[in-house]
């Protein structure tokens, strides 16, 4: 079958306006009777190649008979289809675009000779299109992904492989994050990791909150290692007490902590820990010694600003009625603190 | 990363004391609320008050966040409509024991695969169902930040406590 073919294409090099019509030829179902065109089918159908030197003068000549012309029909299917897809792949030697060649030279190896001729027809009117306009905007502009060697061009692949870029990223984030997680390899196992991480997070926090659960009602059973919210105590044991400590008419007594922040101090607290410790001793020292409440002005104060500005003033971390001494401040958990600070609100005048 | 730790000392806003004063102020109201309702020691109870305690971190957490990642809205939503959520499975649970032949012979057709590795993180997730691979990756990352925050700070807050 090779004579024909190399005739074909060298044909369909020379003469453009034919190749065009043998491409169009299998599709409509009987073709005008042009009888060039039946010719050329004749010459290219025929399995003897008698009429192997097809020449544009014998296409031109114009002997084609009616018999010949309904046996190319019969065997019209296969040949044709091996016309067309010889006639792409000559095209596409004009062609300058190597994308395209590869496509059609891919296609043209199915097996399928109908799917052959309409892919490889398909491939030649775009290919046809691509040489009308000469200047085709080149794909890879809106994406700002550039294509190594090597790697595919396609608007698909670039966009697929902007996703990945991105995925891999992500991974290398969580990777840094979740500990001892740098040295495993492979998505999977990653994965794995950051769930297992997860989850262990959710648990510490169930635990914790267990943890919590117990201390409050610990607290709640106990009320001298009340600290969290004074406020509960702060109504009525401070009334208790100064009305058994006896008669003295006009004393304010500030409560130590109507209300309070508990906050967050990350961090370098150390220099400030030693005042609110020079101060403590004189609170309790006031409280338990005399038994009575103490009278503080103002003391408190600065305490709620002091998150702002972070500038060193008096933190006191106040029980409302201190049989142990103030509870503060410990450094753990790397310098995190809490701390509770106790910030007067109101003062409580208990007279006569 | 340590430049932001510092400021974060310094700065008052940032996602863990915003967490620590929201968390706190939710642990007191809940013993105030407690304190009136009595002291009971009883397991249920106790069990449950635990999950509240949970459910206020996290909510605490989310608000901390706030709207803007993904994960903290779904949070937020959540919690938000938990009631109303937990009505309407109590109120089809009620009607789906007529249908529940109906529903079996339902089941059957969902063919049902081998949960992957994203699915599961897409359940950790809070609202990860709805997003994309590169969407989750991002929103673990910083889910799993806030958790650690989280984690920390309930931590210091209990040894504070238990001292």
């Amino acid at each position: 079958m090779d004579p024909p073919l190399i005739n074909e294409t060298s044909f369909s090099a020379a003469n453009p306006s034919s190749y065009t019509l043998t491409e169009i030829w299998p599709f409509p179902p009987p073709p005008p009777s042009s009888t060039r065109l039946g010719l050329r089918m004749d010459n290219l159908a025929d399995p003897d190649g008698s009429l192997e030197e097809s020449t544009l003068t014998d296409q031109s000549s114009g002997n084609g008979t009616r018999i010949r012309k309904t046996r190319d029909f019969s065997s019209e299917k296969d040949d044709s289809s091996k016309m067309v897809s010889t006639t792409t792949s000559a095209n596409d030697l004009n062609d300058s675009n190597g994308k395209r060649r590869k496509i059609s030279g891919s296609r043209s190896e199915n097996n399928d000779s109908r799917a052959e001729t309409e892919a490889s027809s398909a491939a030649n009117n775009k290919t046809a299109e691509q040489s009308s306009k000469p200047s085709e905007p080149p794909k890879q502009d809106y994406i700002h992904v550039r294509a190594r060697r090597g790697q595919a061009t396609d608007s698909h692949s670039l966009a697929e492989r902007a996703r990945r870029e991105k995925i891999s990223e992500r991974m290398n984030i969580l990777q840094d994050l979740v500990p001892g997680c740098n040295k495993v390899i492979g998505k999977a196992l990653v994965l794995d990791e950051i769930i297992n991480y997860i989850q262990s997070l959710q648990c510490q926090v169930e635990f914790l909150s267990m943890k919590l659960e117990a201390v409050n009602s610990r607290m709640n059973t106990s009320p001298t290692t009340e600290y969290l919210h004074p406020k509960d105590l702060g109504a009525q044991p401070f009334v208790a007490t100064g009305t058994i400590s006896g008669p003295q008419p006009t004393r304010e007594y500030v409560q130590g902590s109507q209300s309070e922040w508990l906050h967050m101090q990350v961090g370098g607290s150390f220099e400030r820990a030693t005042p609110s410790k020079k101060k403590s001793p004189e609170v309790t020292s006031a409280s338990g010694l005399q038994g009575k409440p103490f009278t503080e002005r103002g003391a408190f104060k600065s305490a709620t600003q002091k998150s702002c500005s972070g500038s060193g003033s008096a933190e006191l971390i106040c029980k409302g009625r201190s049989n142990n001494p103030i509870r503060v401040q410990s450094k753990r958990n790397g310098g995190i603190e809490i701390m509770a600070v106790a910030e007067r609100v109101g003062r409580v005048e208990i007279g006569k | 990363m340590a430049s932001k730790h510092v400021i974060a000392t310094r700065h008052t806003k940032s996602i863990k004391n915003r967490f620590a004063s929201r968390f706190l102020r939710s642990l007191l109201r809940m013993k105030r609320s407690d304190r009136f309702g009595g002291s009971r020691s009883n397991e249920g109870v106790r069990k449950r008050s635990t999950h509240r305690i949970k459910m206020a971190a996290y909510a605490s957490m989310a608000r901390a966040v706030g709207p803007s990642r993904t994960w903290s809205r779904a949070l937020l939503f959540k919690l938000r409509n938990r009631a109303r959520i937990q009505g309407v499975l109590r109120k089809r649970c009620l009607v789906s024991k007529k249908n529940k032949k109906k529903r079996v012979v339902r089941n059957k057709v969902i063919i049902s695969r081998e949960p992957s590795r994203t699915d599961t993180l897409r359940k950790l997730v809070p609202g990860g169902d709805s997003m994309d691979i590169c969407c989750l990756l991002e929103e673990t990352a910083h889910y799993i930040k806030c958790l650690a925050t989280q984690v920390k700070v309930m931590q210091s807050i209990a040894d504070q406590s238990l001292l």
